[in-house]
C-alpha cells in the first residue's frame, strides 16, 4: 500500500457570488501519510471546512487534483466518488448528523447495511459497547445528550472501517470536559484501527495531540 | 441497496412518523376514488336500470308498421330478451248504450322486461305488484274505465269484434305515457286476442314496439346491425324521455366531475406529503451519501420504497374504499330505496391505478430529486437543496392528472375544461396571492403584536405561503364549484317539474265549451295553464319556393329534422308565452296589424329560415302569407304547451279554432276526467301525470346521489387542507420554537398562529371565489347547459368561510406545536 493516502496538487476553490468570484481555497498542495493524525487549524472563514469537504470527495475543487487512497477523486463522477467514500472514508461532524428516525444501533449499522454486510448489527453492537453506549443502543438521538450523540457518530464513522477519518470540529458543540472525552475516544479508536485522521479544530490543545498541524489563512496553507 | 434494507429503512421511517402522511394521503386517494367510483358505478347502473323501467325495457324498436321477424331473430341471436307490444286507440262497448274511447295496449309473454305492473281488485286503490299478465280472453282496465263503462270485475266488454272479460284493475304500468298515440284510459290485453278484435286493418293507427333487454354491448351491436332507417326507430331512455335523459346526463357529468375533483384533490395531498417527506430527507440522503451511498443507490432505494408503500397504501386503500362504500350504501338504503346491482371490476382497477399513478405522478418527482442532494449538505446546510425541478414536478403532475382524468371521466371535453380551468385558475391564484400578501404587509404595520408576528411570518415565508394559499384556494374552489353546480342542477330540476305543474292537457275545446270547461276545472283545481287557440295548418311555400323544393334545398341529403310540409298545430297570441325567450327579431305589439309569425329557433334553424323570410300557409283551405318577425327559444323539457309556430292575432282571429288548456289534477281526483269527458265528449284529454311522477322520482334519486358525492369530495378536500398544513408545520415549528425560546408566550404564539391561518384562509377564500365563479360559469354554459348566474353571497361566504375553515383545521393540526414545552420542540428540530 502507498504510504501517501491523500495528495492534492494545486487545488483551488472559487465560487461565484453576487459581488463577483470569491476564492475560498488558493493553490493547496498537501500530502497526508497513512496512519498520520493531522490537524487543520485557522481562523473562522479561512476555508477549513471547504478543504475537508474536497479532501473527502464530498465536493469538487474548481481546479487541481485530489487523490485519495489511490483513487483520483477529481477524475471520478459522483457515483464513483460515493463508492470511494463508502470504502475508504469515515466522518465525524460538528453537528453529529445522526438520523433522527433511527436508533443509536441502527445509525451505526447503516454503513454495514449499505454495503450489504450480514454482520452489520453485530459489528455495530461491538462498536457501541466500545464507545461506552452498550446500554443505550435502542435509544433515539433525541433521547441522547450531545456527547452521547457524538460518541454514536464516532462509532458509526469507524463502522465503515475507513482508511481515513475526517472530523470537522467534532467537539465544537460540546463542553470542554465532554469534548476531551470524545477526543480521547477518537484518538484511541484511531490508534486501534490504524486510521488516518484529518481533524479540523479551533482548539490548540486538541491540535497539539496530532503529529502535524496545517494552518490555513484566507484559503492558503501558511504552515 | 437491496429490498430488505429499503424495507427496513421504510419501516424505520414509518415508525418515526415520517411516512405516515404520505401513506395516509395515498390511502385516502385510493380509498376515496374506490368508494366514489364503486358507489357511482352501482348507482349509475341502478339509475339506468330504474329508468329502463320507464321503457319497460332497456331499449325498444318502435314503428308504425309491424316489426319484421328478422329483427326478432337478430335480437334473439344476440342473446337478448324480447317482447312485443302494440298500442292503438279503440272504442269499447258495454251493452248498447255505454261506450268509451280507450288506449289499448296488447302485450306478449315476458312483458314488462323492466319494471312491474300493479293491479288491484277495487278501482282507485293503489294496487300491488304482479308478475301476471291478462289471461287469454281477459282484459285489465284503468280505474277510470269502471265508472265510465259501468262495469265491475268479471263483466264482459267488447273490443272490436271480440268479447273479453274484465279481469283486474290496472293501477300502474312502467311504460305509461310518452306517446301521442297513447290517449285515453288504458286497456291491457293479450296479443293473442288482437286478431279476434279485427281492429287491425290496413291504415289503422297502430304503434308497434319490440321491447329489448340485455347486455349494453349486444344492444348497441344490434342497433348497428339492423336496417332501421327510415321506418323503425331505436329508442333508449334518452331518446324516449328527453327530460329523464338530460337529468341522467347531467347527473352523470356531475358525478364524474365530483369524482375527478376528488382524484385531483387526493393527488394534491399526495404531492404535498411527498414533498414534505422528501424535504425532511435531504439530510438523510446527505448522510447516506457521506457513508458511501451512490446516487443510483439512492434513486433505486427510494423507488423501491415508493413502490413498497404504494403497494401497502393501495391494498389498504382498496379495503377502506370497499368498506366505506358499503357504509355509504348501508346509510343510503333508507334514502335510496332501490336494489343496487353488484359493482363491476372497474372501480377496483380505477382505485388501484389511481394509487400507482398518484405515486408516480405526484410523489415520484420530489423523491427522484433526492438523488441529486449533495453530500456537502452535511457540513454546509445551505447547499445541495436546490428545489426539485419545477418542470419535472409540474410536468409529471399534469401528465398524471391528465391520464387519470381521461381514464376516469372517459371524456376528453370534461378533462380539457377541468385542466384548462385548473391551470388558468392556478395562474390567477399565484398573482392574486402575491398581491394579497403584499397588501397584508402594509396593513400589518399598524397591527397589534400577535397580528404583526403573523403577518411578518406570512411575509417571511412568502413563497411557501403563496403556494399554500393556492392549494387552500384550489381546495375551497373545487368545493365551491361542486356546491354551486349542485345547487343550480337541483334548482333546474325542481323548476322543470314544479310541485303543481299542469299534468293534464285538454285539446279540441270548441269555443262554445270554453266557459263551461273552465268552470268545471276551477271546481277541482286551482292550477290552470293558459288558454291557447289552436288550428291545423301547413306550410306550402317558403319565400315563394314550394315547401318540398325548399326542404330539398336546405337538406339535400334528406335526414333528420322537422318537415316543413307537415300539418302542424298553429296558435296565435298577443303576448309571448311565459318561459319563451326571444332570441332574434322582436315580438309584435298588441295592436299589430301586419301578418307576422314567430318560430321556435331550432325549428327555424333546421329549415334554414330566419327573421324577414316569408312563409305561405294553407289553413283550412285558405292561403295566408306571413313574415317571420322573431325566433323564440323554448324549453322542451318543461311540461307546458309548446308551439313551433305562433301567429300575430290579426292573422288567425277570424278562423274557426278550437282551444287547448292545461291544469293540475291531484291523483285521487282522477274520476273528474270521466265527468269532464261525459259532459264534453268531443274534447281530448292528455294525461301526463304518470310521466311527471316518473320524472320526479328519478330526479329525487339523482339529487340524492349528487349530494352524496359532494360530501365525499368535501372529505378529500379536508384531507388536502390537513396535508398542506402538515407540510408547512416544520417551517412554522422551527420559527415558533425560536420565538418561544426567546420568550414568546404560549398565548402570543397561539394568537399569531391563529392570525396566520385566518389570513391564509381569508386570502384563499377570496382567490377561491374568483376561481369558482369563472369555472362554474364555464361549466354551466359548456357542459351542463344551464343558465349562468352570479352568486353575490359567495363573496362573503367564501373568504370568511375559508378563514374559519383553515383556522379550524390549522389550529387542530398545530395544537401540539403550542402545547408542548419548547425544549421538545427544539429537540424535535434535528
Ligand atoms: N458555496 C459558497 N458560496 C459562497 N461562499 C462560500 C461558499 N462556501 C464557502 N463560502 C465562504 O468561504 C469561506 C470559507 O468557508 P469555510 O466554511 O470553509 O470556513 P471555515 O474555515 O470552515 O470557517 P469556520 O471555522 O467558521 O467553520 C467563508 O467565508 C464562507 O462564507
Ligand atoms: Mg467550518
Amino acid at each position: 500500500m502507498d504510504r501517501v493516502v491523500i495528495k492534492t496538487a494545486d487545488v483551488d476553490k472559487i465560487v461565484p457570488t453576487a459581488e463577483g468570484e470569491l476564492t475560498i481555497l488558493d493553490a493547496i498542495d498537501l500530502e497526508i501519510n497513512a496512519g498520520e493524525a493531522i490537524a487543520i487549524v485557522g481562523a473562522s472563514g479561512s476555508g477549513k471546512t471547504t478543504l475537508l469537504g474536497i479532501l473527502a470527495g464530498l465536493d469538487l475543487p474548481t481546479s487541481g487534483t485530489v487523490v485519495l487512497g489511490g483513487a483520483e477523486l477529481t477524475a471520478l463522477n459522483e457515483e464513483e466518488r460515493a463508492i470511494v467514500r463508502g470504502q475508504q472514508v469515515g466522518f465525524v461532524f460538528q453537528t453529529f448528523q445522526l438520523l433522527g428516525s433511527l436508533t443509536a444501533l441502527e445509525n451505526v449499522m447503516l454503513p454495514g447495511e449499505l454495503r450489504g454486510e450480514a454482520s452489520a448489527a453485530d459489528d455495530a453492537r461491538e462498536l457501541l459497547t466500545k464507545v461506552g453506549l452498550g446500554a443505550r443502543m435502542g435509544h433515539y438521538p433525541r433521547q441522547l445528550s450531545g456527547g452521547e450523540q457524538q460518541r454514536v457518530a464516532i462509532a458509526r464513522a469507524f463502522a465503515s472501517r475507513p482508511k481515513v477519518l475526517f472530523a470537522d470540529e467534532p467537539t465544537g458543540n460540546l463542553d470542554t470536559v465532554t469534548g476531551a472525552k470524545v477526543i480521547d475516544l477518537l484518538f484511541d479508536l484511531n490508534a486501534e484501527f490504524e486510521t488516518t485522521l484529518v481533524l479540523v479544530t479551533h482548539d490548540d490543545r486538541i491540535a497539539a495531540r496530532c503529529q502535524r498541524i496545517v494552518e490555513i489563512d484566507a484559503g492558503r496553507i501558511i504552515s | 441497496m437491496n429490498l430488505s434494507f429499503v424495507l427496513r429503512l421504510a419501516w424505520r421511517d414509518w415508525r418515526g412518523g415520517e411516512l405516515g402522511l404520505l401513506v395516509i394521503a395515498l390511502m385516502v386517494a385510493v380509498g376515496t376514488v374506490t368508494a366514489v367510483s364503486l358507489f357511482v358505478d352501482r348507482l349509475h347502473q341502478a339509475l339506468i336500470d330504474e329508468s329502463s323501467d320507464f321503457l319497460a325495457a332497456d331499449r325498444y324498436i318502435g314503428s308504425g308498421q309491424a316489426i319484421p321477424d328478422d329483427f326478432r331473430n337478430a335480437a334473439l341471436a344476440r342473446g337478448l330478451d324480447i317482447s312485443d307490444t302494440m298500442l292503438f286507440p279503440s272504442m269499447v262497448f258495454v251493452g248498447d248504450d255505454k261506450n268509451q274511447l280507450v288506449s289499448v295496449k296488447a302485450v306478449d309473454g315476458g312483458y314488462p322486461l323492466r319494471g312491474t305492473l300493479k293491479t288491484a281488485d277495487v278501482p282507485f286503490t293503489p294496487g300491488s305488484p304482479t308478475t301476471d299478465l291478462p289471461a287469454a280472453g281477459e282484459v285489465w282496465l284503468d280505474s277510470r274505465l269502471f265508472p265510465a263503462l259501468g262495469v265491475s270485475l268479471g263483466d264482459t266488454i267488447e273490443v272490436g269484434f271480440a268479447a273479453l272479460r274484465v279481469g283486474r284493475v290496472l293501477t300502474q304500468e312502467p311504460d305509461r305515457g310518452g306517446s301521442m298515440y297513447d290517449l285515453g284510459p288504458r286497456l291491457l290485453m293479450r296479443m293473442a286476442d288482437v286478431p279476434a278484435t279485427q281492429v287491425v286493418q290496413p291504415g289503422s293507427r297502430i304503434s308497434y314496439r319490440l321491447l329489448l333487454r340485455g347486455e349494453d354491448s349486444q344492444l348497441e351491436a344490434l342497433k348497428d346491425e339492423l336496417p332501421l332507417e327510415p321506418n323503425f326507430w331505436w329508442r333508449g331512455i334518452r331518446e324516449s324521455s328527453p327530460s329523464i335523459g338530460s337529468a341522467l346526463d347531467r347527473a352523470e357529468s356531475f358525478l364524474l366531475l365530483g369524482g375527478l375533483l376528488g382524484v385531483l384533490l387526493a393527488g394534491v395531498a399526495v404531492a404535498l406529503s411527498a414533498h414534505r417527506y422528501a424535504r425532511r430527507h435531504y439530510d438523510h440522503v446527505g448522510i447516506l451519501k457521506t457513508l458511501g451511498a451512490t446516487p443510483n443507490q439512492i434513486l433505486i432505494g427510494y423507488l423501491m420504497l415508493l413502490f413498497a408503500i404504494g403497494t401497502v397504501a393501495v391494498s389498504l386503500g382498496l379495503i377502506i374504499g370497499g368498506l366505506l362504500h358499503l357504509a355509504i350504501v348501508a346509510i343510503l338504503q333508507s334514502l335510496i330505496p332501490m336494489a343496487l346491482p353488484m359493482p363491476s371490476a372497474r372501480p377496483w382497477l380505477l382505485g388501484a391505478a389511481t394509487g400507482f399513478i398518484c405515486s408516480l405522478a405526484f410523489a415520484l418527482p420530489p423523491l427522484i430529486h433526492l438523488r441529486n442532494i449533495s453530500p456537502m449538505r452535511v457540513i454546509r446546510r445551505d447547499i445541495g437543496a436546490a428545489p426539485p425541478s419545477q418542470i419535472i414536478s409540474y410536468g409529471a403532475a399534469a401528465a398524471g392528472s391528465l391520464g387519470l382524468l381521461i381514464w376516469y371521466s372517459g371524456s376528453l371535453r370534461l378533462t380539457a375544461y377541468t385542466l384548462i380551468g385548473t391551470l388558468g385558475v392556478m395562474l390567477l391564484f399565484g398573482v392574486l396571492a402575491t398581491l394579497l400578501l403584499r397588501g397584508g404587509r402594509v396593513i400589518g404595520m399598524q397591527a397589534g403584536s400577535g397580528w404583526r408576528l403573523a403577518l411578518a411570518g406570512l411575509q417571511r415565508r412568502r413563497r411557501e405561503n403563496t403556494a399554500q394559499i393556492m392549494i387552500f384556494g384550489l381546495a375551497i374552489m373545487l368545493l365551491l364549484i361542486l356546491f354551486l353546480l349542485r345547487t343550480s342542477l337541483l334548482d333546474e330540476w325542481r323548476n322543470q317539474v314544479p310541485e303543481s305543474a299542469p299534468n293534464h292537457f285538454i285539446l279540441n275545446i270548441s269555443p262554445a265549451d270554453v266557459a263551461s270547461i273552465d268552470s268545471m276545472i276551477a271546481g277541482v283545481s286551482d292550477q290552470k295553464g293558459g288558454l291557447y287557440p289552436m288550428i291545423r295548418g301547413r306550410v306550402i311555400e317558403a319565400n315563394g319556393v314550394a315547401a318540398e323544393e325548399w326542404e330539398k334545398r336546405v337538406r339535400p341529403q334528406g335526414g333528420d329534422g322537422p318537415r316543413l310540409r307537415s300539418g302542424r298545430n298553429l296558435t296565435w297570441a298577443a303576448d309571448p308565452p311565459e318561459d319563451n325567450r326571444i332570441v332574434d327579431g322582436e315580438w309584435w305589439s298588441a295592436d299589430e296589424t301586419r301578418a307576422l309569425v314567430s318560430l321556435e329557433d331550432d325549428y327555424a334553424r333546421d329549415l334554414g329560415l330566419s327573421v324577414g323570410d316569408t312563409l305561405t300557409f294553407d289553413i283550412a283551405g285558405e292561403i295566408v302569407e306571413v313574415e317571420i318577425s322573431n325566433l323564440r327559444h323554448l324549453d322542451w323539457e318543461s311540461m307546458r304547451p309548446n308551439f313551433f309556430i305562433i301567429f300575430s292575432p290579426s292573422v288567425l282571429e277570424d278562423f274557426p279554432a278550437t282551444y287547448m288548456t292545461s291544469f293540475f289534477l291531484e291523483p285521487d281526483k282522477k274520476q273528474f276526467l270521466n265527468d269532464l269527458l261525459a259532459k264534453h265528449p268531443t274534447i281530448t284529454v292528455i294525461e301526463v301525470d304518470a310521466i311527471i311522477a316518473q320524472l320526479r322520482s328519478i330526479i329525487a334519486r339523482v339529487s340524492q346521489a349528487v349530494e352524496l358525492i359532494l360530501s365525499l369530495v368535501v372529505a378529500s378536500g379536508c384531507l388536502v387542507l390537513i396535508a398542506s398544513i402538515q407540510a408547512s408545520r416544520d417551517a412554522r415549528m422551527s420559527e415558533h420554537a425560536l420565538i418561544r425560546a426567546l420568550g414568546g408566550t404560549r398565548k402570543l404564539i397561539a394568537g399569531s398562529l391563529a392570525a396566520e391561518f385566518a389570513v391564509l384562509g381569508l386570502f384563499a377564500g377570496i382567490v377561491a371565489v374568483v376561481g369558482a365563479e369563472v369555472t362554474v360559469a364555464i361549466l354551466q354554459s359548456q357542459v351542463f347547459e344551464l343558465k349562468m348566474n352570479a352568486h353575490p353571497w359567495l363573496w362573503l361566504v367564501g373568504p370568511f368561510g375559508g378563514a374559519g375553515l383553515i383556522l379550524l383545521v390549522g389550529m387542530l393540526g398545530t395544537r401540539s406545536l403550542i402545547s408542548s414545552p419548547p425544549i421538545i420542540v427544539l429537540r424535535g428540530l434535528n
